[in-house]
């Protein structure tokens, strides 16, 4: 009765605990999304007579539902999360299989979406946060040190999304998968030994890959653009040779919102979703690129400091989980921009247009700061 | 609070994200501080060339899907004026001998303002191989010459009809101010007028862009994109191809006949323009839609220079672009009476059972108790007097002075005088609501441009025009004279040809009046219908079905025995094809008269409403009835009769 009681206050005071750096930062970095996508796309809109707005009406359409999202995400008890975790991880799978049926849409050869009310929507944005839930349930509920069986349990866990999702074929999707799952295994305590026989265990599998047939040809030749520039076609180089003279051509504090010649003459392709970060490179330059990258500074460190303040391991898991997620694709999508990663497919968390990985990113906040306003509870 | 070991951990994971952070950071030095300068040179010599390759326009078709507009690639000569320099004049002579035009009309078709400095300007299309390989080989002696291959507009039936077709033009700077066309450039082609101008949004597709990355030489660096052209819609029509150049051949050769007739006082028939109208009243659907003078569409697949154009469709050739259908404005003489007919029937004025005189002429009732009254006396077209007749055979027989009386009842009992007006009586105007319910004195939405309102004349009208211009109009103030005009169809009374046939298409169609259009269906380039023309037929007329019908049979009386069109239709099958007509011979001073004829016709289930007007044609049985009967023999299969010289009835 009495403890009851003590919850209900608890819960009620909830809200006073929200973290409001970690909101601000996420809200700064969409923000800045916003400018780079219209910079991105105006001119080639206009130039086939469309609305020059109308990615960044899109995108702060989904801005909206992903404030609705957000709040959702931490309306409830994140611990009623590690009862349907199971539940939320197999709906996930049903809908990447789904995907693959008609009732998908394909884009460039790729069939990753759900057309719903004119947007595309991505199952594998919702299996990524599916995933997180689903190991943070299993690892908090292991007791005493991790055996190699339990982290290939875990692994296993994992690799299915990440197939499924590599079958789209959506490369970039299956390394946020091992990212999430490699970050969270270190946060168990996995000893390094087996995080090395996984490593290992992974090359083979993805070799192996290769050898049926099973990485597309684009993904391949991209991976070549990477590691030998000689080697490939032209196509392949111009991705990354325009990028990086996108954002070389910044220098130190950049050209100028919509005055960058390469974004405004499309030399950069994708540029509002994948390469979106050339645009800021270009027109803000080596200062504007920091501001970003210390806003995504703050974000992690708040996502980090959640996950030491959370009241039980699996809010830590949770959050580690998060952190994982947003850190690895924040780094391979700028390393990607500035030539250091391979091109994978990775937005920008929070910058890049898209509804359904805004959606999720906005979501994951909600996460983390359900977490952290209940640490006392 | 996590415990301690798990915090450990948790930190060793931030400090791999921080070691990423470092390299990324790192990275970002090298890029934009080191190597900022050495980048920014390359993207100073990265630039783009745009080319735009243009959308193939859709085509039109008639309603069996014989193409009326197709496409064709044409070699076009375009001229630079930034390159030409100091060479100009050289240049254009060259040009000039080559192309067989006067090197002035070149100068003037370079002179337009409607081009940028820097945008091509074409200046000869259809250039024969020849010439054309003779400049590409000789490009030193023709700079800022190029010759192009562009798609033009090819017209397999030539010019039938071209005023509904239109034709397409260089978009007018009017247009480009106009924020609904924000996404044309000067020099675009544009459909200007017709189907080519409404539907242009359809048939014109989107242009596709090509776009090369090119080095500060010039020199091509490679495709960066490409966006293909989306192919324009195909429209199809309503019209009939047939049925169109029935119409159109059926114009021309009464309007040729009649320039052979004397008409008594004033020479031969002057016949200087004309229109005929086929119309499905079921639908609304013109069938057919032709105007004299015609013109060449094709013509229009180059610029003309303003001196040209105007030599070629001036006043001198009795302006052949103007769709005499839409846009003639004439008074209806007496094919106006069906109208006022029901009318006067449905307000009491007249009646069925009655008989009224028809004498040489009728004098407007005076106070013959006064020897100073003015007494005002209208003419019958006859000088005969034809004695009693009911209100049908005065219909079919076409009296004025049976009509005259009832413009005066319309006065006396409708319309309110001053003292009235002070007392609060309002003047009611049913005659004006009648026929304005017929669809006159306002457009009748048709799919066309341009189209004219005609006019229904009302004392505020009159008021309000002779305010606006006293000369013109030097008479404000309402008459009975007013009524009595408008009863035959002149005074200020004004209808075009497509309002008649409307109209008449209503009185064949029980009041039920269809919106005409000649949009049958806007086809897609992968066949899916993208818009149906959505029928839209309304009985707006508040006339009871007994009198139409009552209108509809007297008109029957005008196409035998005494009726007006009776000699124009000597020997006409009747048995075969129902038909039922009115004669309308219009006075437009100082000119010769206009003639008219408006036909309903029925037989095998289908039926068609015709109707013919021929400018300074004479009396509606001279030319528009024979014409009007052409052009019903065709459309039923009957053997064709001659153009022969009738007698000059109204």
């Amino acid at each position: 009765m009495e403890l009851a009681a003590g919850r209900a206050v608890a819960e009620r005071h909830a809200f006073r605990h929200i973290d409001p750096i970690l909101l601000a930062a996420a809200i700064g970095l969409a923000v800045i999304g916003l400018f780079a996508i219209y910079s991105a796309t105006h001119q080639s809109l206009a130039a086939v007579h469309l609305d020059p707005g109308r990615f960044v009406k899109r995108q702060l359409t989904f801005l909206a539902l992903g404030a609705v999202v957000l709040m959702l995400a931490l309306s409830f008890d994140y611990r009623l999360l590690k009862v349907y975790a199971g539940m939320i991880y197999v709906s996930s799978l049903v809908l990447l299989v789904l995907v693959r049926t008609p009732l998908g849409t394909s884009v460039k050869g790729a069939q990753r979406w759900f057309e719903l009310f004119g947007f595309q929507l991505a199952p594998s944005e919702l299996a990524k946060l599916a995933l997180i839930a689903m190991l943070a349930a299993f690892l908090s509920e292991l007791r005493g040190d991790l055996t190699l069986e339990d982290v290939f349990r875990t692994a296993g866990l994992a690799a299915i999304p990440a197939f499924l999702v590599f079958l789209q074929p959506d490369l970039g999707s299956s390394i946020v998968f091992a990212a999430i799952l490699v970050g969270m295994l270190v946060v168990a305590g996995t000893r390094t030994r087996y995080l090395a026989v996984l490593a290992l265990t992974a090359v083979v599998l993805i070799v192996a890959g290769f050898q049926v047939g099973l990485v597309r040809e684009y993904q391949i030749e991209r991976l070549k653009a990477f590691l030998d520039p000689q080697s490939v076609s032209a196509d392949a180089l111009h991705n990354r040779e325009q990028a990086e003279i996108a954002i070389g051509s910044g220098g130190l504090t950049g050209v100028g919102f919509g005055k960058g010649s390469q974004t405004n003459l499309d030399f950069v392709p994708e540029q509002h979703t994948d390469f979106v970060f050339t645009v800021i490179g270009e027109e803000f330059g080596f200062a504007g690129a920091l501001i970003l990258l210390g806003l995504y500074g703050i974000l992690l460190w708040r996502a980090f400091r959640v996950a030491l303040l959370s009241r039980d391991p699996f809010g830590t898991y949770l959050a580690a989980g998060i952190a994982s997620m947003f850190a690895l694709q924040m780094f391979v999508n700028v390393g990607m921009n500035v030539g250091i990663m391979p091109i994978t497919g990775i937005p920008l968390p929070f910058v890049s247009y898209g509804g359904s990985s805004l959606l999720l990113n906005l979501a994951s906040v909600g996460l983390l700061l359900n977490v952290h306003m209940r640490r006392f509870a | 609070m996590t415990e301690p070991r798990m915090g450990l951990r948790v930190k060793v994971l931030a400090a791999l994200v921080l070691a990423m952070f470092a390299t990324l950071t790192t990275r970002l030095w090298f890029l934009q501080v080191l190597a900022a300068e050495q980048y920014k040179a390359e993207a100073k010599d990265n630039a783009v060339r745009l080319i735009e390759v243009p959308a193939p326009r859709g085509v039109i078709k008639d309603v069996n899907g014989t193409l009326l507009v197709q496409n064709r690639g044409s070699v076009v000569i375009t001229i630079n004026r930034q390159e030409l320099g100091d060479q100009t004049e050289r240049v254009l002579f060259d040009l000039s001998e080559l192309l067989d035009i006067p090197a002035d009309e070149l100068g003037a078709r370079l002179d337009d303002p409607r081009y940028y400095v820097f945008s091509p300007i074409p200046v000869a299309t259809d250039v024969p191989k020849r010439v054309a390989y003779y400049i590409e080989e000789h490009r030193e002696l023709f700079p800022g010459v190029d010759v192009l291959s562009e798609p033009v507009r090819r017209y397999p039936l030539g010019s039938a009809g071209a005023h509904v077709l239109g034709y397409l033009g260089q978009i007018s700077e009017d247009k480009l101010k106009d924020p609904g066309f924000a996404d044309y450039s000067p020099g675009d082609v544009i459909g200007v007028s017709g189907i080519e101008g409404i539907y242009e949004r359809y048939l014109a597709g989107t242009r596709g862009l090509v776009k090369y990355r090119v080095n500060s030489t010039g020199e091509n660096l490679g495709l960066i994109g490409r966006q293909r052209p989306v192919a324009g819609d195909d429209v199809w029509l309503t019209l009939d191809a047939g049925t169109q150049e029935l119409a159109e051949q059926s114009l021309r050769a009464g309007i040729e006949h009649a320039r052979t007739i004397v008409e008594s006082d004033s020479g031969y028939l002057r016949a200087n323009g004309g229109a005929a109208i086929v119309l499905d009243p079921q639908t609304g659907a013109i069938e057919a839609m032709a105007s004299y003078p015609t013109f060449d569409p094709a013509l229009f697949t180059r610029g003309f220079s303003e001196r040209e154009f105007d030599r070629r469709f001036g006043a001198g050739h009795s302006f052949p672009l103007v769709n005499r259908a839409i846009q003639g404005q004439y008074p209806p003489g007496s094919t106006y009476k069906p109208f006022v007919a029901a009318s006067a029937l449905q307000r009491d004025i007249v009646t069925t059972g009655q008989s009224y005189p028809c004498p040489p002429s009728w004098t407007v009732p005076f106070d013959e108790s006064d020897p100073e009254a003015m007494q005002y006396v209208f003419n019958n077209w006859t000088t005969a007097d034809l004695g009693y007749m009911s209100l049908s055979t005065a219909l079919a027989r076409s009296c004025d002075t049976v009509f005259y009386p009832m413009g005066y009842r319309y006065w006396d009992t409708f319309y309110v005088n001053d003292d009235e007006a002070a007392n609060g009586v309002e003047s009611h105007e049913p005659l004006q609501h009648d026929l304005e319910s017929f669809g006159f004195g306002a457009q009748t939405r048709v799919d066309l441009p341009y189209e004219q309102d005609g006019r229904v004349p009302d004392a505020e009208w009159k008021q309000s025009i002779h305010d606006q211009y006293p000369q013109s109009f030097p008479e404000g103030q309402w008459f009975p004279g007013d009524f009595i005009l408008m009863t035959i169809g002149q005074g200020d009374t004004l209808v075009t040809p497509l309002q008649l046939a409307t109209a008449y298409g209503a009185l064949e169609n029980d009041g039920r009046e269809c919106v005409p259009h000649v949009l049958d269906r806007v086809v897609a380039p992968d066949d899916t219908i993208v818009r149906r023309f959505r029928q839209n037929c309304r009985k707006h007329v508040r006339i009871d079905d007994r009198y139409l019908r009552y209108v509809r049979d007297a008109l029957t009386g005008t196409m035998t025995g005494s009726g007006t069109a009776a000699s124009a239709f000597a020997g006409f099958p009747f048995g075969d094809v129902w038909v039922a007509g009115k004669t309308g011979t219009a006075e437009v001073p100082p000119k010769q008269d206009y003639s008219w004829f408006a036909a309903m016709t029925a037989a095998g289930g289908q039926e068609h409403v015709v109707v013919v007007l021929v400018e300074q044609g004479g009396h509606g049985a001279t030319t528009a009835a024979p014409i009007a009967r052409h052009i019903i023999e065709g459309l039923y299969g009957l053997d064709f009769s001659q153009f022969t010289e009738v007698a000059g009835t109204d």
